[in-house]
């Protein structure tokens, strides 16, 4: 893997749980270079849950495992990727191990294929710890503190248990469990709660926040659901074939989104509330960055597309409350 | 559930060997024209004799009266007396059972050494190293153990002097040693379908989500490999070594005659060729029996080795 | 770097085009070779230099010389001719295996799917019992019952390996019917019989194809392996596997040539077929995936 390391300002004292600028990442398939991320940008704060929105293809989830050094394979990787003070990009594989153990912890989609389904959930749950090298009486105790606390009855006998004596919701609050137990200062969490019915993912949304409070770690939610991100996260980034194309506060970005795809993914949820009961879905299908036009890559499926759209990619400038990648941000009646 | 799943595996294996020995012993009554002569073409015997090996053989009864009759002894582990040898055939068997034993469990060891390990090392280096695996496997599938073990006996026996050309060797240290090439000219032939179905058994547990979850914690790569790669794959590893012993015990009449082994599958190959069917018969169920107890073991086994199978009774 | 979920995606898609387009070097190579010696072994009466049984007792056990192209066995018979001779046998006795099996195991696996119930149990089950016999272990009880010869060996393994095509058969035919357009024509009033040859025969034919070419290496290694025990093709015909029998004094007084050319021949060709089975099963597979 090639990689070239752009930043230099490495590990301040009270450093970010993550720090992510002009990440580009392309893949070599065949020879032929693919690009998947185009200067992608975004931090997490201490404390803070960011929502990473997107529809499939957008790159969010390479963005989101690019925290943990997992790139694609014959990745090419510019830019810089800080978490908790150590840039991931051009690092060791000692120094990715050490990251993976003690800084940074990740919740995958689906809980049922997470857990190796042989092995006993006392074997999942201790797995970060023991990977760093905590004896195994005291990793079974915090493990056994932390099943306590994402609501897992009798857990010293559920340690003895296997995955699929467990439904799924639990079977996440499990998971939930195993990425804190290291206790990390940034939580990945990859559409943790897609794979869940909607009254469980409710509970899972709702303990991933409290546990979220009380330990202050920094949050990366990656979803398709902007309205959960809106309902969940303190900042939001939106991200289109590969770019991020707008990042505001969560409020500000449901009250008044300024690019037209933010709009578009609003308007394609139903709506429970309000008085606005239309349904208007964006036309045509999420692309990916290698099949991006030139210019701005939403201008194929945008209702308020100018010939100007095609000159080149705009970049993210403020605009009312929140930094959007439009030359006509704002124009939401058109929509 | 899980006596369900035992006793419907431990009924299909009865059921099996029952068919199995229908079809061994009915082989006797195919013989085209009067069995007795056919077998017994080439030998001087009286004709009281003749009608003595036709009593012996039960061929003077009906078939079913004749099968419940042989089957009877061979409850009672009696499988007659050979027409060749004079002896009993258990005493063939027994005084040979040690060298072919001894073989087949030598071939297996080497054969599941080489292929695991060759299976590993290409599920985990995509590239040209798996490239040379996939090369050397195919080759291995495409060998016959014959070859090989002239091959062999050309170059360590004859040319080098390395090791003994024939026999079995006295004692256990020197039988290991005649042994050896013998051993090496099964395992040749067979490791590369072992490497085959566990690459692929490998590389389907690498890919999993599981192992991106392990990785994404900072979990040692050989730990990666132990505890979840080779550990879910244990199932079919079983399954492997069951089919493999049985194909190793069939694979020694190959090479006993090639290497002039004095063990079971030279005898049988002997027995076939001078028509001495009780010895046959029993060889054969012998045979048929190794693969109906080791897949019969592998399969009743894996509820220990995955716990799923345990909750749904089997996951066929 | 790391395997990734993403990479390995981006890497299938391409590969599976790559390969569905075009046929790799290898299987080239494997099918010029199996057509190289079927047309030899066919011509083989008149392109073989010498008699095959033609003895030269003063260049017994050679080498390759330019008399003879691939050396002398030990009673100073012409290798190559031999070869070219004993070609015909060794590619026939596993065609008809693979042809039988084939055949008969493609019934049974379409009907055991078709029919389903207590005669796919039956069917399923009776492939069990005989997929506990060794192919070998068949194939010389046939010798035991028959006397030495090819005929009954061919039979009995063609019996041996109905299992290995007739479940997967039954699996792909499970597969192929549980789409939705078989019970759309059976709705519009087509018969059972109908679907099954128009339908779904012709869509599980390239996996029958894969294992019947599959089969056909088995069987050939079965076969040489019988001759090799002498219990297989009798004097004065010969096969690979008798050859490589009549090699072993040869061998035993330290000439190695008399094995190279019969064992290589054996090795080469089911290599051949196995690198055309295994693409022809790859193929399938493959494109039933994208199929769905």
């Amino acid at each position: 893997m090639m990689s070239t390391a752009t930043n230099s300002s490495a590990a301040a004292a009270a450093a970010a749980p993550l720090e992510i600028s002009g990440l580009s990442i392309t893949v070599q398939v065949d020879g032929e270079s693919r690009p998947l991320l185009d200067k992608v940008s975004l931090s997490v704060a201490k404390g803070e849950i960011v929502g990473l929105v997107g529809e499939s293809g957008s790159g969010k989830s390479v963005t989101s495992r690019s925290a943990l050094g997992l790139f694609p394979g014959h990745a090419i990787t510019t830019g810089s990727v800080v978490v908790d003070g150590v840039e991931v990009i051009g690092a060791s594989a000692a120094q990715l191990l050490e990251l993976r153990r003690t800084r940074a912890s990740m919740i995958f989609q689906d809980p049922r294929s997470s857990v190796n389904p042989v092995r006993r959930l006392g074997d999942f749950l201790t797995e970060g710890l023991r990977a760093r090298g905590v004896g195994r009486a005291e990793a079974n105790r915090t493990a056994i503190g932390l099943l306590e606390e994402v609501g897992i009855r009798d857990p010293a006998r559920a340690m003895r248990r296997f995955p699929h004596e467990f439904s799924g919701g639990m079977l996440q609050r499990i998971v939930i469990a195993g990425a804190l137990s290291i206790g990390p200062r940034l939580v990945l969490a990859d559409e943790a709660t897609t794979a869940l019915d909607v009254t469980t993912q409710a509970e899972v949304v709702a303990l991933l926040k409290r546990l979220q409070a009380e330990s202050g770690t920094g949050m990366l939610f990656v979803t398709h659901d902007l309205e959960l991100a809106a309902a969940l996260c303190d900042r939001i980034v939106v991200m289109y074939a590969g770019r991020v194309v707008e990042t505001g506060a969560a409020s500000a970005i449901f009250a008044e989104p300024q690019h037209p795809y933010t709009v578009g993914l609003l308007g394609s949820n139903p709506r429970l509330t309000g008085e606005r009961a239309t349904l208007t879905p964006i036309v045509g299908r999420p692309l990916a960055l290698a099949e991006a036009p030139a210019g701005c890559a939403f201008r194929d499926r945008c209702p308020i597309a100018v010939p100007a759209c095609a000159t080149e990619v705009p970049a993210l400038r403020p605009s009312r409350a929140t930094e959007v990648a439009c030359i006509m941000p704002g124009d939401e009646k058109a929509a | 559930m899980i006596f369900r799943l035992i006793g419907s595996r431990l009924l299909a294996a009865i059921v099996t060997m029952g068919v199995a020995a229908v079809v061994i012993y009915g082989s006797l009554r195919l013989i085209p024209g009067d069995p007795v002569s056919a077998i017994t073409a080439g030998t001087r015997l009286t004709s009281e004799q003749r009608a003595a090996l036709r009593e012996k053989l039960g061929l003077n009864q009906g078939f079913v009266s004749g099968f419940t009759h042989w089957l009877g002894s061979v409850l009672q582990l009696d499988f007659g007396q050979s027409m060749v040898y004079g002896s009993s055939v258990n005493d063939l068997l027994a005084a040979r059972m040690p060298t072919t034993v001894t073989l087949v469990l030598y071939a297996a060891a080497l054969s599941l050494v080489l292929g695991l390990g060759m299976a590993l090392v290409s599920a985990t280096r995509p590239g040209i190293i798996d490239r040379i695996g996939l090369v050397v496997t195919s080759l291995s599938i495409a060998t016959p153990s014959f070859v090989v073990a002239l091959v062999l006996l050309g170059v360590f026996a004859v040319q080098l002097r390395m090791f003994p050309a024939t026999g079995s060797g006295d004692g256990f240290g020197d039988m290991v040693y005649h042994l050896t090439l013998p051993a090496i000219a099964l395992m040749v032939a067979t490791f590369g379908l072992v490497a085959r179905i566990m690459r692929a058994t490998f590389r389907e547990e690498l890919v999993s989500e599981h192992v991106e979850v392990a990785r994404s914690r900072g979990v040692a790569r050989m730990d990666i490999l132990r505890r979840h790669v080779v550990r879910n794959s244990v199932g079919p590893m079983m399954t492997i070594t069951a089919l493999l012993l049985a194909a190793l015990f069939i694979g020694t009449a190959i090479v006993e005659t090639a290497f002039g082994v004095d063990g079971i599958g030279q005898l049988l190959v002997v027995s076939i060729a001078r028509r001495d069917f009780p010895v046959v018969q029993a060889i054969s169920l012998l045979s048929v029996g190794l693969f109906v107890v080791t897949s019969t073991i592998a399969d009743l086994a894996l509820p220990f080795v995955d716990a799923r199978v345990r909750a749904v009774g089997g996951l066929r | 770097m790391s395997l990734d979920t993403v990479g390995l995606a981006l890497a299938g898609t391409a590969r599976r085009t790559r390969r569905r387009t075009r046929p790799s070097a290898l299987v080239v190579a494997s099918i010029a070779l199996l057509g190289i010696v079927a047309v030899a072994s066919v011509l083989a009466p008149v392109i073989t230099p010498y008699a095959p049984d033609a003895t030269d007792i003063l260049n017994s056990s050679a080498g390759p010389t330019s008399e003879h192209l691939l050396g002398t066995d030990g009673t100073g018979r012409d290798t190559l001719s031999r070869l070219l001779i004993g070609a015909q046998l060794s590619l026939l006795a596993p065609l008809a295996v693979a042809v039988i099996t084939t055949a008969v195991g493609a019934l049974l696996g379409l009907a055991a799917a078709r029919i389903g119930g207590a005669f796919d149990m039956i069917v399923s089950r009776a492939m069990d019992i005989v997929f506990a016999f060794p192919t070998l272990l068949l194939a010389l009880l046939a010798v035991a019952v028959f006397g030495p010869g090819l005929t009954a060996p061919i039979c009995a393994l063609a019996l041996g390996y109905i299992p290995f095509v007739g479940r997967i058969v039954r699996s792909a035919a499970i597969q192929e019917q549980a789409k939705p357009y078989v019970g759309s024509h059976a709705v519009m009033g087509f018969s059972e019989l109908a679907i099954t040859v128009r339908h779904i025969f012709p869509n599980i034919a390239p996996v029958l194809l894969a294992q019947a070419t599959l089969t056909f290496g088995y069987a050939m290694l079965d076969i040489a392996a019988l001759s090799y025990l002498g219990l297989g093709v009798q004097p004065p015909a010969a096969d690979w596997g008798s050859m490589i029998a009549q090699s072993q004094s040869a061998v035993l007084q330290g000439n190695l040539w008399s094995i190279l050319f019969p064992g290589m021949a054996v090795i080469l060709t089911v290599l051949a077929v196995n690198v055309l089975g295994e693409s022809l099963s790859d193929r399938f597979s493959l494109a039933s995936r994208s199929a769905r």
